[in-house]
């Protein structure tokens, strides 16, 4: 028994393997043995005073700030300047009052809705045309929006491949030194429904301009990359779900507006 | 300012929660902010970035938590939702899966038995600072097998399925990681003993 034979064991050997399922010569030796023996000590005082780690970090209050913020501008929960009660339980989110013209009536942004389905139908088309099972339809949000909800369930104009024709483990995607050369993609000019979305928000509730403004870049900028991504990688499914879920959020800001000034 | 987690269950907050309660939101995050900050900030060392993902972990959670039916804990639920926004950060830079593929290639040799100074033991016990210091230097596939599995308590199989390695895989990583880190904490306390 050397050193190196104990070494081809060690990681049974502290990871809990029982004393019983280890050869009695390696025990022997890591007694015997001053160097395996410090080798196996540090490495289990290691692996101990790593779970000493874990939430011993406090962030700091502004990241609850943003998130608060986050969740008002997503509608998401209630607003405390206005103090309306709670939303119904069948739609936990928050419509704040909406604002009025000076004749009193509510704008119409009727065409929000088509609008976010569309978005909506173009993420599922970007996300499921490539030869991988779909995953998309299956999660949706219960925060949704109807009109959302209503694109999910619009079929697919191309056809998705049974699920057996790939597995998972043949969709990995090689990774190589490459893949770091990722560089953040220039901000594109905003596209024509982001035009008319924020053009319409700043004729019907100037306040909110900015705030969706900054969603719209930060989900447009999301779905940019994560889309660089998945084509770099198409069979990744953990980063398929999540540009599904970002062409989600993306509708459900449009949604949002629809609620809020409508 | 009172602590708003005082007088209220995690089950009342996640029900509240449900319907848009924002102190039941805030209590949830009080209960798991430090847990989920500190995944962050361990798996990417750079603490604005732990900040954004963190942000963007419990975004992600009060977004989905209409569809949470406690089947699961609900720090397990979050860990998980966690751990992928981490994952898929690192993967966009290509920092995560590129060190897994590298090793199994032997491109990246294993630790050096020795650094340094062969004599010095890591008895009793290991200061918290240069521990989070030498993960910080480990590279990232290293340092992603070693916070699931010895910080955050993950097995292999679920790291495995998580990351996109297999099991042995991460068993690999996970040996080398601890290895490497005896190297760095060794060198760290040769250091001080010279300085100091």
């Amino acid at each position: 028994m050397t050193c190196s034979d104990v070494e081809r064991v060690l990681p049974e050997l502290l990871d809990g393997a029982p004393d019983g399922a280890l050869p009695e010569e390696v025990k022997a030796h890591v007694k015997s043995c001053p160097a395996c023996s410090d080798l196996v000590s540090d490495l289990k005082l290691i692996a101990s005073e790593a779970r000493q780690l874990a939430a011993s970090e406090e962030p700091a209050p502004r990241v609850w700030v943003r998130i608060a913020a986050q969740l008002r501008a997503e509608g998401l929960i209630s607003d405390p300047v206005t103090g309306d009660p709670e939303p119904a339980p069948s739609r936990p989110v928050f419509v704040p009052v909406p604002e009025r013209t000076s004749s009193g009536r509510r704008w119409s942004a009727w065409w929000l809705a088509p609008v976010a389905a569309a978005v909506l139908a173009a993420g599922s088309y970007v996300v499921t045309h490539k030869p991988v099972p779909q995953v998309a339809t299956q999660q949706t949000p219960a925060t949704l929006g109807k009109a959302a909800v209503t694109a999910t369930a619009t079929p697919s104009p191309v056809p998705v491949p049974a699920p057996q024709q790939l597995t998972r483990k043949s969709a990995k995607p090689a990774f190589s030194k490459s893949a770091t050369a990722v560089k953040s993609a220039v901000e594109p000019a905003p596209s024509e429904e982001d035009q008319q979305f924020l053009s319409a928000v700043s004729t019907l509730a100037p306040s909110m301009r900015t705030t969706y403004e900054i969603q719209l870049q930060a989900v447009n900028a999301d779905i940019r990359e994560t889309q660089a991504y998945v084509d770099r990688n198409p069979g990744d499914m953990d980063a398929r779900q999540h540009l599904m879920d970002a062409y989600q959020q993306k509708a459900l800001l449009y949604q949002i507006a629809l609620d809020r000034i409508q | 300012m009172t602590d708003p987690t005082q007088g209220i269950s995690e089950r009342e907050a996640i029900e509240q929660a449900k319907q848009g309660n924002e102190a039941a939101f805030e209590v949830l995050y009080h209960l798991h902010k430090r847990r989920v900050y500190s995944l962050c900030l361990r798996m990417v060392s750079n603490p604005v970035q732990a900040e954004d993902l963190a942000q963007e972990a419990f975004l992600q959670l009060f977004r989905k938590i209409g569809t949470f039916r406690g089947e699961s804990a609900f720090s397990t639920w979050l860990h998980r939702m966690t751990v992928n926004v981490v994952l898929m950060q690192l993967r966009k830079k290509g920092l995560l899966v590129v060190s897994l593929e590298e090793t199994l290639e032997g491109e990246d040799e294993a630790p050096k038995k020795e650094f340094g100074t062969k004599d010095l033991k890591l008895t009793g016990s290991i200061d918290r600072l240069q521990l989070q210091r030498a993960i910080d230097r480990l590279p990232p596939g290293y340092r992603t097998v070693f916070v699931l599995h010895d910080v955050e308590g993950f097995e292999h199989n679920e790291i495995a399925q998580m990351v996109g390695c297999s099991v042995g895989n991460s068993k690999s990583q996970l040996h080398k990681a601890r290895l490497k880190l005896r190297e760095y904490l060794k060198f760290m306390r040769a250091e001080k003993a010279k300085t100091g």
